[in-house]
């Protein structure tokens, strides 16, 4: 788990004047499920065809297994992708399919049928074999695509928003899938996605991306409880995000109203960057608050109630599992450990970042 | 309810007739291809055997062989061209794409005739020899675009990343390529293959420009046919060509669908497979039976060859396949129909010819623009067959006698109806007579009419003298009220329907005329008259001389002479031929020979030059419009 399989150095890659990758750098360990995540144009797919082979970057090196393979065509390399909309051979039986790779290998017929067999049953697609892509529905068609990129053994397998045309519910299924067919294969998986959600469940380690720039690396945990800027903080999951004056140390005033906290080292008076996640704000009795509001909407989801409180001239999303009706006075009571602080950014670029979305 | 009624059945009839239209002159064709009688008006009962003799005819098979194999030749070529250039302006930026699909479909929307001609002027600059190969270059060209039209949209629907998923499981481009790319783009490439066949089979215009000698496809000699007077084979070949584009554009709408949803069933392939392949299977195995049988016709074939570009029906067949047999030199024959067709074509040395057959006036053009090649007369012993009385009428045109051996020639006369006429006619004066008042034919044509009004006077017909002319147009005014009617052709069956006393006609169709007739009589006034000669030269660019003099020498052999003068019926200037004709009364006949004392005063065109060319025109339309 600790050897670096995949090294990205300096990468830089750029379409018609507009800097689609700047000097990025990225360690991928083996036996890995890593995501790149982010919003359309960030860069994640460019990264992942880069080290497919597809696109060659302007300047910056691909390393694979100690080798530079920068320059290296995509039949050469030892990684497969799985295409974001399958690209399965329409006219290609399923088993003709799998076998692509294996056929080009020169492996024996006996070996081939075998792996055709084995990776059927791997991807629960038994007899489909002699059934033509067009015949299978979206998800079955995606095991499909796993299933002819595994046969070959890869050491890495990519995949670019394998999931992203399938409904909510196979979604979730093939999510599981991809853990459990991970975890048998015991390969690296490079995952890109746009789907916040999708990185949380399945990866060891999520990368955001944005604007040719990674924001943050960490574990889904770290990227959820810890976002180390405003974008982050945006993107994964709802936030509230506030302007605040860092007072001293465990002590912040938001909206004119001073909350403690956990955070130390910002010196004195410093603005920064507050987030506070829906569902850490309690909904108390007026007297009990810190601050003072009235619920605005109310809209049921399910799991709980997701409300808008106007307080302080700020709207708060808050998610709670009970009920607060529309018009009723509450007040808001947030927990120290609760409020995450942040650095303004202070670079243009980053400035930029935390505007989008 | 009622009004909704009549709209539809409005609406039906509208688009009725329509169709009809559209499909009546088809549809005409294809009845009177089944038309036991040759005549266009009449029904004679059904019949295919305008079908057989036309399986039967040689050089329509041979045309019909050129035009498959041409077309399926420049159909693959055009394929392969046009699918790897879709591929590589599919790859290009957007801006780039668009310019490039633009600039490829600017050949199809071109005029043919414009392209065409500058594919046959591009030929004649790289000093290309106009023939099978510069119709299939120029084939391939026009095809190219059609296949790009239809290979971008398969192209454009295929997913780019099918194409990076077999690299990605390790297929090499070219591989990936032909196992994943081309068989998402095979309906494309099928339907533009069959595009790029019609067309190519469809083709006249192209193709007429950019042929050579001896070389036609089925177009080309349909017109070449069609121009001799329409042959009812011809309505049979024209249906069948209608045919095979029809099944074609039907080929090309159906093959590019894919079935939906299917498995993997061998048996259910098998029942499949007739229908698709076995069409393009009979086309293959046509080609291929057509190649055999060219290679079956040509073994007999040496390398010896003279090219002849004559008159259409200006020889007889039978004495080309002779020659070709005494000698064993191949003879390539063309034909055309006017003086001025042939000229630009000698000019522009794009054919090699050896042996060609211009009027007296188009060899002085020729010779003053330095065309012709002289004559080795050593190798025209049969020259001594020819009368000295043309080979002296020649010198008007060929001073030297160096470059010309005479064929065929006629004088222009008058023939008269002796029912219709008090004496015998003698002279010109006769069309100025008012007792003749509406009994005059007069030719519809400018050097022939200001040649009859110039003799009458006793000028030249060659005058350039502004006195001359004025004079003979004011002559020609004069007689307007006079004349029943100005014509070319029509004067042979006004004069044999009774319908006029006196005719001014060209003495080849005096001679047919008189056989409808006995009354008709033909004179050459005593004033003189025109007689023209057509002769043949050999071109200066003749890549085969001596084989053009050995068939020059050939035709002035008495027998061949009499041989050709029975197959066209003009006067053939052949002394020792004329001796060998067996009817007494046209041997003697003073309409097909005239003597010495006949032709006195006669005379032959000369090119006088554009300037005064226009000022007859000019003179022309002033008497036409007076």
């Amino acid at each position: 788990m600790d050897r670096i399989l995949i090294d990205l150095i300096d990468i830089t890659k750029s379409y018609d004047d507009q800097v689609i990758l700047d000097n990025l750098n990225l360690s991928i360990r083996e036996n890995e499920f890593l995501t790149l995540l982010g919003p359309s144009g960030c860069g994640k797919t460019t990264t992942l065809r880069i080290m497919g082979g597809f696109e060659t970057p302007d300047s910056g090196q691909v390393i694979f297994d100690g080798e530079d393979i920068t320059s290296l065509p995509p039949n050469k390399r030892n990684l497969n992708t799985v295409f974001q909309k399958y690209a399965l051979f329409s006219h290609m039986t399923i088993a003709e399919n799998i076998a692509f790779g294996l056929k080009i290998a020169k492996k024996t017929d006996t070996y081939i049928r075998d792996k055709i067999h084995y990776a059927l049953k791997l991807v629960n697609l038994e007899g489909f074999g002699s059934r033509y892509p067009d015949s299978l529905s979206g998800g079955q068609q995606q095991r499909v695509a796993i299933a002819r990129a595994i046969v070959n053994e890869p050491k890495v397998l990519l995949l670019d928003e394998p999931l992203g045309a399938l409904d909510l519910k196979l979604r979730q299924d093939m999510q599981y899938e991809l853990i459990r067919l991970k975890n048998e294969l015991g390969i690296t998986f490079i995952y890109v996605t746009h789907d916040q959600e999708e990185a949380l469940t399945m990866s060891d380690t999520i990368i955001v991306m944005n604007q040719g720039y990674i924001q943050q690396m960490g574990t889904p945990e770290d990227i959820y409880n810890e976002p180390q800027n405003a974008f982050v903080a945006d993107f994964i999951g709802e936030s509230n995000i506030l302007d605040g004056i860092m007072l001293e140390d465990k002590l912040v005033e938001i909206l004119g109203v001073k909350f403690p906290c956990v955070d130390v080292g910002f010196g004195k008076n410093k603005p920064v960057d507050v987030v506070i996640r829906p569902e850490d704000i309690d909904l108390v009795d007026p007297s009990q608050g810190t601050m003072q509001g009235i619920v605005t909407h109310l809209i049921f989801k399910g799991v709980h109630y997701e409300m808008e409180v106007e307080a302080n001239g700020f709207c708060w999303l808050v998610h709670s599992t009970d009920m607060s009706p529309v018009g009723q006075r509450v007040g808001l009571h947030v927990d120290p450990f609760d409020i995450q602080i942040m650095n303004k950014p202070e670079s243009e670029d980053e400035e930029a970042v935390s505007i989008d979305e | 309810m009622n009004r909704k009624k009549t709209h539809f059945i409005g609406r039906k009839i509208y688009l009725g007739l329509i169709l009809f239209l559209l499909y009546a002159p088809i549809g005409t064709l294809i009845i009177l291809s089944f038309n036991a009688s040759k005549s266009r008006a009449k029904w004679g009962g059904f019949t295919g055997k305008w079908y057989i003799s036309l399986f039967q005819d040689n050089a329509i098979m041979n045309a019909l062989y050129t035009t498959l194999i041409i077309a399926f030749v420049s159909a693959i070529a055009a394929t392969v061209i046009g699918t790897a250039a879709s591929i590589g302006i599919h790859s290009m930026k957007s801006r780039a794409r668009t310019i490039c699909m633009g600039i490829t479909n600017i050949p199809m929307l071109n005029a043919d005739i414009v392209t065409g001609i500058s594919l046959m002027l591009l030929f004649i600059a790289c000093r290309f020899t106009l023939g099978f190969s510069t119709i299939l270059l120029a084939h391939i060209t026009f095809n190219i675009p059609y296949v790009i039209l239809s290979v971008m949209p398969k192209l454009r629907q295929t997913n780019k990343r099918t194409y990076e998923a077999a690299l990605d499981l390790g297929a090499s481009p070219v591989y990936a390529f032909f196992k994943v790319v081309f068989p998402d783009i095979l309906p494309g490439v099928v339907s533009g293959f069959l595009m790029a066949f019609t067309m190519s089979l469809d083709d006249f215009i192209i193709t007429h420009f950019t042929k050579g000698p001896g070389v036609d496809t089925l177009s080309t000699k349909i017109y070449s046919e069609v121009r001799k007077g329409i042959r009812p084979e011809m309505y049979a070949l024209s249906t069948l060509l209608f045919a095979t584009v029809i099944l074609l554009m039907i080929l090309i709408n159906t093959s590019p669908k894919e079935p939906k949803s299917r498995t993997k069933d061998p048996s259910a392939k098998q029942r499949r497979l007739p229908v698709r392949q076995v069409i393009p299977v009979a086309l293959i195995l046509l080609i291929v039976g057509g190649g055999i049988f060219y290679r079956v016709q040509g073994t007999s074939a040496s390398n010896e060859q003279v090219v002849v570009y004559n008159w259409g029906e200006y020889l007889d067949p039978e004495a080309i396949e002779l020659f070709e047999k005494e000698t064993g030199i191949d003879v390539v024959y063309e034909e055309y129909e006017t003086n001025e067709i042939m000229y630009p074509k000698i000019l522009s040395h794009a054919i090699a010819y050896d042996v060609v057959c211009p009027s007296d006036y188009m060899i002085q053009r020729m010779i003053e623009n330095n065309l012709l090649a002289e004559i080795n007369w050593d190798n025209v012993p049969n020259i001594k067959n020819i009368d000295p009385t043309y080979m002296d009428q020649s010198k008007s045109f060929d001073p030297e006698n160096k470059y010309s051996v005479p064929y065929c020639f006629g004088t222009v006369g008058i023939l008269y109806n002796k029912t219709m006429v008090d004496e015998p006619i003698d002279s010109w004066d006769v069309l100025w007579d008012e007792a003749y008042k509406d009994n005059i034919l007069m030719q519809d044509s400018v050097r022939d009419a200001f040649a009859v009004a110039l003799k009458r006077r006793g000028y030249s017909l060659n005058s350039t003298e502004v006195g001359e002319l004025t004079r003979a147009t004011n002559d020609l005014i004069e007689q307007k009220p006079l004349v029943q009617a100005y014509v070319i052709d029509q004067v042979r069956d006004k004069m044999i329907g009774n319908e006029a006393a006196i005719g001014v006609i060209y003495s080849g169709e005096a001679i047919y005329t008189q056989r409808e007739n006995h009354n008709l009589e033909y004179v050459i006034p005593k004033e003189g008259s025109n007689v023209w000669i057509d002769s043949w030269v050999i071109p200066k660019n003749a890549e085969n001389k001596e084989n053009a003099e050995a068939f020059i020498n050939f035709l002035c052999r008495p027998d061949i002479a009499l041989m050709n003068f029975e197959f066209i019926t003009y006067s053939t200037p052949n002394l020792e031929g004329r001796k060998l004709i067996e009817d007494e009364e046209i041997r003697n006949s003073r309409i097909a020979f005239p003597t010495g004392e006949d032709l006195k005063n006669c005379e032959t065109f000369r090119f006088l030059g554009d300037d005064v060319d226009s000022y007859y025109n000019e003179l022309w339309n002033k008497v036409k419009s007076s």
